[in-house]
């Protein structure tokens, strides 16, 4: 359910975004999306493939989806650390962080076209 | 038809970096939400948990300690039946079921959808009682002001780590069902440590809406919440 809606939210925001000649050229489309975002890359490719059935104008377009890890940066420090384990912790100075710079994004990253 | 005898392959693709979140729409409604609630000054929070942990009973005690110090009001979402709405209302305040038919959680259009049900000049405290998942909810952003997260003792003090995004995205963890802790294998210190590992700054209190336990905090927090609102 939750990917199905997923997936029409992206061709939605599509829709919005670009004119309909131009989707018609559409080619590929990016996502990424952390690993804090909850949307698992194999069921929405699941999805996606689904959302052919009902919609088959897009259904030469690829879906490429890379996953991002979890990254914070420290407030004080600066440092940037790799979170292990949801520990949201900085690796340099121990302090407890929230500032996630990588990993809960949901993005539409990148849109290919046919010249 | 001539074909062009530069480098570039036939069917060049085109790229525009975008960007754009996925759930752009969501948020886009959920500002919507915010600035109609900063206009009457009605203080929003939105209530999580899984199945069964004990929200419409919280709000059923709440209703029942602040109705005479404050006016509430609730939005309760479930995939079927208006039966929480109907507990709600049973404490004399108004409630409103929004019946998502399957969908897993409460996107900000359903509760957009909803509020000219609510009459905002005279609510000071509106809560979502959202769809009880302790996934798909914390991705979208509704328009609150607070996040509030039940953690029933009765579900396992393993939560936190296993459904890190919504303990990280949540202001306040409330422990219910703490009346059942003399009976469940359950640590209230090793809930809070998981918790605050995920989010340092969350907020923790141990409550039961059976024995009252922390019902009385939970109550000032609110209160104390609502006139901050009010400015």
């Amino acid at each position: 359910m939750h990917e199905t809606s997923i997936v029409n939210s992206i061709m939605r925001t599509l829709e919005h975004e670009f004119e309909s000649e131009k989707l018609n050229k559409m080619k590929a489309i990016h996502l990424k999306v952390g690993i804090l975002s909850n949307i698992e890359p194999r069921l929405l490719h699941n999805a996606y493939s689904a959302y052919h059935l009902t919609n088959p104008g897009y259904h030469h377009v690829q879906l490429h989806i890379e996953s991002t890890t979890l990254k914070i940066q420290c407030e004080v420090c600066n440092h940037i650390t790799d979170v292990k384990n949801y520990r949201f912790l900085c690796d340099n100075c121990e302090r407890p962080s929230k500032n996630v710079i990588q990993g809960e994004e949901m993005l539409i990253h990148k849109v290919e076209f046919n010249d | 038809m001539i074909e062009k005898s530069t480098k570039a392959a036939r069917g060049t693709v085109q790229c525009e970096n975008t960007n754009i979140n996925l759930l752009k729409a969501n948020d886009f409604v959920a500002d919507i939400i915010k600035k109609e609630m900063a206009k009457t000054s009605t203080l929003l929070i939105n209530i999580t948990s899984s199945a069964g942990s004990g929200k419409t009973t919280l709000m059923q005690k709440t209703a029942e300690k602040l109705k005479d110090k404050i006016k509430i009001a609730v939005m309760v979402g479930d995939l079927e039946t208006e039966r929480d709405a109907d507990r709600i209302r049973e404490t004399g305040i108004q409630a409103l079921q929004i019946v998502t038919g399957g969908i897993c959680h409460l996107e900000a259009q359903m509760i957009h959808q909803v509020l000219d049900q609510f009459d905002l000049e005279n609510i000071d405290l509106l809560f979502i009682e959202n769809v009880g998942n302790l996934v798909c909810p914390s991705s979208f952003d509704l328009g609150e002001d607070y996040r509030v997260t039940l953690m029933a003792t009765t579900e396992g003090d393993d939560k936190p780590k296993k459904y890190p995004k919504m303990f990280l995205t949540s202001d306040m963890m409330l422990v219910s069902k703490s009346d059942l802790l003399p009976y469940v294998p359950f640590s209230v210190e090793a809930v809070t440590k998981d918790a605050r590992e995920v989010n340092h700054e969350l907020e923790v209190i141990q409550i039961s809406s059976i024995s009252e336990e922390g019902v009385g905090e939970w109550c000032d927090w609110l209160l104390e919440k609502v006139q901050q609102k009010k400015g």
